[in-house]
């Protein structure tokens, strides 16, 4: 490995099932205290990605390591080396938090004496004093969640798999989850975060990789790949339905433009700044829109995701939230 | 660096040997508070022993039992232990299949272990809770007027019955890492448990069947395995039978134990 701080490193990683393409062609690469978000719909080949590279299933074509170690060729010292947590994985629900923590240190061959003191400090680290011995069937996801990446970290693993850490959890929970994330990005560790969130990925990620269908779409930096789409945003609310109707025939030709009617929002891309602006918010106002509010912004990710993958977020946002 | 040893080597088969034999007493350990847990497995895996030990002894017992010249309960008790054992079998089957599909499987996939531990901690704790349930089994059966012929007979019959079903549990496993939902598991071990279980000398001697049965019936794991262990109750142990019984079990370890892991390591 020419580049030692590369922990996690994959080159056209490929896998099908049967018809299916899972992942096609996925090149990616994290470096230690980066976090590399994994973005895409469900069913977009995310997890199929964390399996390849947590040794669960195998490697149809292309090659990929983590920590200089190739995961198809020598998977047990893969194994000793990463954490994973999320969808692809669980804790075993008859037994406490800490014994689920001692069940995995001594998976991981921990020294006796330092067994205790590990999982005290997780359980510590992740606020669990409370539940920590109850059984994890009597969970909330939010607890479970802790649980679950507490347990990925008993062994300091080098490279850090969490597969939709928080899908599924409501806002605190999300937070700290966040939180825990940046911590140990910050203390070194690599992380590969796949997500449906544009938010997150945004939030958390150094670098982001979209993936739709298996593919990437494209990959960058969250202010390159807002970079990428360009256009400011124009976002117009207004009060009710009726201005929105109005709203919708005056704007219908202008390409580009979303109506949103759970939000009663419209967004408008803008090609040239401030001008452009007033003059649609003149002809809304000439039509008689009432507008509660507008804001000219950056585009977010929603956006990028728009223009990249030429569908709006919906399987994105059927599950959200 | 937590690990035992360095990471850039790959482990020695000593090495490997260790980590199988801690990784298995840590599954154990893992399965047995599982099993503490769930009380309610124990009353299942000696339900079936139960009821047929009740209803074939006074339902079928005076038809049998006259038509045979023999006393029913004396030569049921035998065959109701090696059913439970298979009864147990099943529960190995369900569990990890339950196992399986709830993904904590998935992570010891991704873990630094060996992989054979977490079907041995699994068959070696339905093991034990096997060798309670034929305690329980056998101490109804007094209850019922079965008589051992000694104390020593007796433990060697439950023992007997215990290794037996512990192969069965490695068929059971390699079922479930190949099905992998449970309640599909369910559905299939009626193909197997009920035709071992019904064409055996379990309720029935061989020689009351058809011909075209007879050679199977004789011969096949339960029926070797029952007449084994009414051998040893009675006092009257028979090698020829203890062989077979001994025979098949090994047997099937010896196809299920690697067929079992292989399956439960390739599964997605």
């Amino acid at each position: 490995m020419s580049d030692s701080n590369a922990m996690i490193v994959t080159n056209g990683l490929t896998k099908h099932f049967g018809d299916v393409v899972a992942a096609e062609d996925v090149t990616l690469s994290a470096r230690r205290g980066e976090v590399l978000g994994l973005l895409g719909p469900n069913g977009a080949g995310k997890t199929t990605v964390v399996k390849m590279l947590t040794t669960l299933i195998p490697i149809d074509r292309g090659n990929a390591t983590v920590a200089g170690f190739d995961v198809d060729r020598n998977p047990e010292q893969v194994r000793r080396l990463i954490g994973l947590a999320g969808q692809a994985a669980a804790v075993d629900e008859k037994l406490t938090a800490r014994e689920n923590l001692e069940l995995f240190a001594r998976l991981y061959k921990l020294p006796r004496q330092r067994r205790h003191a590990r999982i005290d400090e997780l359980v510590e680290r992740f606020d669990m004093g409370t539940f920590a011995d109850r059984a994890a069937s009597t969970y909330s996801g939010g607890q479970r969640r802790r649980l679950d990446i507490a347990a990925a970290l008993v062994a300091d693993p080098l490279a850090l798999f969490l597969d939709e850490p928080t899908t599924g959890l409501d806002p605190r929970s999300r937070a700290e989850v966040w939180n825990s994330v940046r911590e140990l990005a910050a203390a070194g560790t690599a992380i590969l975060l796949t997500t449906q969130y544009l938010d997150e990925a945004d939030q958390l990620a150094d670098q982001i990789l979209v993936i739709d269908q298996g593919r990437t779409v494209a990959a960058g930096t969250p202010e390159q790949l807002k970079a990428e789409v360009g256009r400011d945003v124009l976002e117009i609310h207004v009060p009710d339905d009726t201005d929105l109707a109005l709203a919708q025939n005056l704007l219908a030709s202008v390409a580009g433009v979303l109506i949103d009617p759970d939000r009663r929002q419209v967004d408008l891309p803008i090609t040239s700044g401030a001008a452009q602006s007033l003059d649609v918010l003149r002809q809304l106002d000439d039509t008689g829109v009432t507008i509660d509010d507008f804001q000219l912004r950056r585009p977010t990710l929603d956006d990028v995701f728009l223009a990249l993958t030429g569908s709006p977020t919906t399987p994105t946002e059927e599950v959200r939230r | 660096m937590i690990t035992t040893a360095p990471a850039h080597l790959a482990p020695s088969a000593r090495d490997r040997i260790r980590w199988a034999a801690q990784d298995t007493l840590t599954m154990l350990w893992r399965d047995m508070i599982r099993t503490a847990r769930q009380p309610e497995l124990l009353v299942f895996s000696v339900v079936m022993g139960v009821f047929f030990l009740v209803l074939f002894n006074y339902v079928f017992g005076g038809a049998i039992g006259s038509g045979a010249g023999v006393d029913y309960l004396q030569f049921l008790v035998p065959g109701v232990f090696v059913i439970t054992a298979l009864q147990g079998a099943q529960q190995t089957s369900m569990g990890f299949a339950t196992d399986l599909s709830e993904g904590v499987t998935d992570r010891f996939r991704s873990l630094p272990m060996s992989q054979v531990a977490v079907i041995a901690g699994r068959t070696i704790a339905d093991a034990a809770r096997n060798l309670v349930g034929l305690v329980l089994v056998a101490l109804l059966a007094l209850v019922m007027g079965y008589r051992f012929d000694s104390a020593q007979g007796a433990i060697a019959a439950i023992l007997l019955t215990t290794a037996v079903g512990f192969g069965f549990s490695w068929l059971g496993a390699a079922i479930a890492a190949k099905v992998r939902q449970p309640d599909m598991v369910g559905m299939l071990s009626m193909f197997w448990l009920f035709p071992l279980m019904l064409a055996s000398t379990a309720f029935t001697p061989a020689d009351s069947m058809p011909g075209w049965l007879q050679p199977f019936a004789t011969y096949q794991p339960i029926s070797v395995a029952a007449d084994a262990v009414r051998g040893l109750c009675e006092g009257t142990p028979a090698s020829t039978d203890i062989i077979l019984a001994a025979g098949w079990t090994i047997g099937l370890l010896v196809v299920f134990v690697p067929l079992s892991v292989r399956l439960y390591r390739n599964g997605a």
